[in-house]
């Protein structure tokens, strides 16, 4: 009997002592998110192979069943493109003399346009489905080049960026997931915003800045450039709600798109750092001055010297 | 692993080596539990998140089953691999899931075994304090998420529980034999 009720107090003691090793991993967690990186890079590496081969039937399947259709109404849709061909030409033509002054323009203004750079191509594994963390994984990883904070993009708009990276595959943060902020432009209007996720299937447009024209339904989102991550003009959304809160459907989905690019990050952070001593904990851009304390804040109190003669 | 063992001291080498050996039945629940997990990760062709939280009814079922076979400590580790599989941040599931054994556990202990209809509505009921105790850990993980999405996931692990369940204890009658079954 005395065993019994020992077993059953050493039971609890390790149950709580099991428990509060959870709670102290959880606060080591929110002190350095990178807690743990390698092993998750490595899960990654185990289950991206998993879910590649097992998939492979099923996507050769669906390669057949659309080759298939392919076949009825080809003709019907050849007519379609070639229509389309012809009104796509003359737009291209207008584009290239745009691009000749647009050279021209970037020349007289000293304007610096960091190129986009592809780092790898490969294809959406797996979208994770109801966790708390949105993700997707991809099989390409460290050996192709692929570092955590780049950005992904599928053939019809932007999918995330990556967060985890193993040696032949990454993790990586889908816009919906509540973590995702993506800086995006208004193509009608100009005006600058932010696009969240909220775990659902659908994004959410806050922080609007510039002019306050009302947004409509079937406004396209592109993204802005700001941030360093993603590319300026690759398509992000279409406003379907332009009632508060503002819902954005996603112009690419994870769970066809197959394939997808994995670009360098467009533009880091203007070199502020070898005038500031580096700190590990990022400081946005406006809190940082040149000088110390009393010194000038960057790009606002800067430029300013010419407003004050 | 029951409490009719005698103690460790007392054990003549081959008892001792029986103990020691018996120990790989918890082999079973926890390989299961990691292939629920996998397959918790599956790419599934649809836009909500309706994926429901299998590595936790596994978790569940064997704490029901077989609460030797699911301690705290063992659900502590497959709670530490599902954060992993899950991008979540360590700790979160590792917490819950010991915790839902110890509950579990201590549930049976004092109130006894109950029918599969009883564990049903239970399963309802720790998942659900599941999904609301994950939103706060994740926001001390500093990683707040909105509750909506977990929601849609209690609504389809109250159809996966059966399935989980039958697949459980399919698994206990194949590799234990039948007469452990409860």
């Amino acid at each position: 009997m005395r065993r019994d009720q020992n077993l059953a107090i050493i039971g609890a003691v390790v149950t709580g002592a099991v428990i509060a090793t959870g709670l102290v991993m959880l606060l080591i967690a929110r002190v350095s998110p990178q807690f743990g990186a390698g092993v998750r890079a490595a899960a990654v590496d185990v289950v991206t192979p998993l879910w590649s081969v097992v998939r492979a039937p099923f996507d050769g399947l669906g390669r057949g069943i659309d080759m298939a259709s392919g076949y009825f109404g080809a003709v019907h849709r050849a007519e379609q493109l070639e229509a389309e061909v012809a009104r796509l030409r003359a737009r291209l033509q207008a584009a290239e003399a745009d691009q000749i002054a647009f050279r021209q323009l970037s020349r007289l203004g000293r304007l610096e346009n960091p190129q986009r750079r592809l780092v790898a191509t490969a294809r959406i594994v797996s979208a994770s489905q109801g966790t708390a963390v949105q993700t997707a994984l991809i099989a390409a990883g460290r050996n192709q080049g692929v570092r955590p904070g780049q950005p992904v993009i599928a053939a019809k708009g932007l999918i995330g960026r990556t967060i985890e990276t193993g040696l032949g595959s990454s993790r990586l943060l889908l816009l919906t997931d509540p973590q995702s902020r993506v800086p995006v432009l208004v193509q009608r209007t100009g005006q600058a915003a932010l696009v969240s996720g909220d775990g659902g299937p659908l994004l959410v447009l806050t922080d609007q800045a510039g002019p306050q024209d009302p947004l409509q339904r079937g406004d396209r989102l592109l993204t802005s450039g700001e941030g360093g991550i993603f590319p300026p003009g690759v398509p992000v959304g279409v406003v379907t709600d332009a009632a508060e809160p503002i819902r954005v459907r996603p112009a690419a989905s994870p769970l066809g798109a197959g394939f997808v690019r994995i670009e360098a990050a467009y533009a880091a952070l203007p070199a502020t750092a070898d005038t500031l001593p580096i700190t590990d904990a990022p400081v946005p851009v406006e809190a940082q001055r040149v000088g110390g304390i009393k010194g000038t804040v960057r790009g606002i109190d800067a430029p300013a010297g010419g407003g004050q003669g | 692993m029951r409490g009719a063992a005698p103690p460790l001291r007392l054990m003549n080498p081959r008892e001792r080596r029986r103990f020691w050996l018996g120990h790989w039945r918890l082999g079973l629940p926890a390989l299961s539990v990691l292939g629920l997990l996998l397959l918790a990760t599956a790419p599934l062709p649809l836009s909500l998140p309706l994926m429901p939280p299998l590595g936790l009814l596994g978790v569940f079922v064997w704490a029901t089953f077989q609460p030797g076979l699911m301690p705290p400590w063992l659900a502590f580790l497959l709670g530490l691999v599902a954060d992993v599989l899950l991008a979540m941040p360590f700790g979160v599931n590792a917490t819950l899931f010991a915790a839902v054994a110890g509950f579990v556990r201590w549930f049976e202990s004092r109130y006894g075994h109950h029918t599969h209809g009883f564990d049903w509505a239970m399963a309802a009921g720790v998942v659900a304090a599941h999904a609301l105790l994950t939103a706060q850990l994740m926001t001390l993980a500093s990683h707040p998420v909105p509750l909506a999405p977990l929601v849609l996931q209690w609504l389809t692990s109250l159809f996966a529980y059966p399935a989980v369940a039958a697949l459980c204890g399919w698994l206990q009658r194949a590799v234990f034999g039948a007469r452990t079954a409860t």
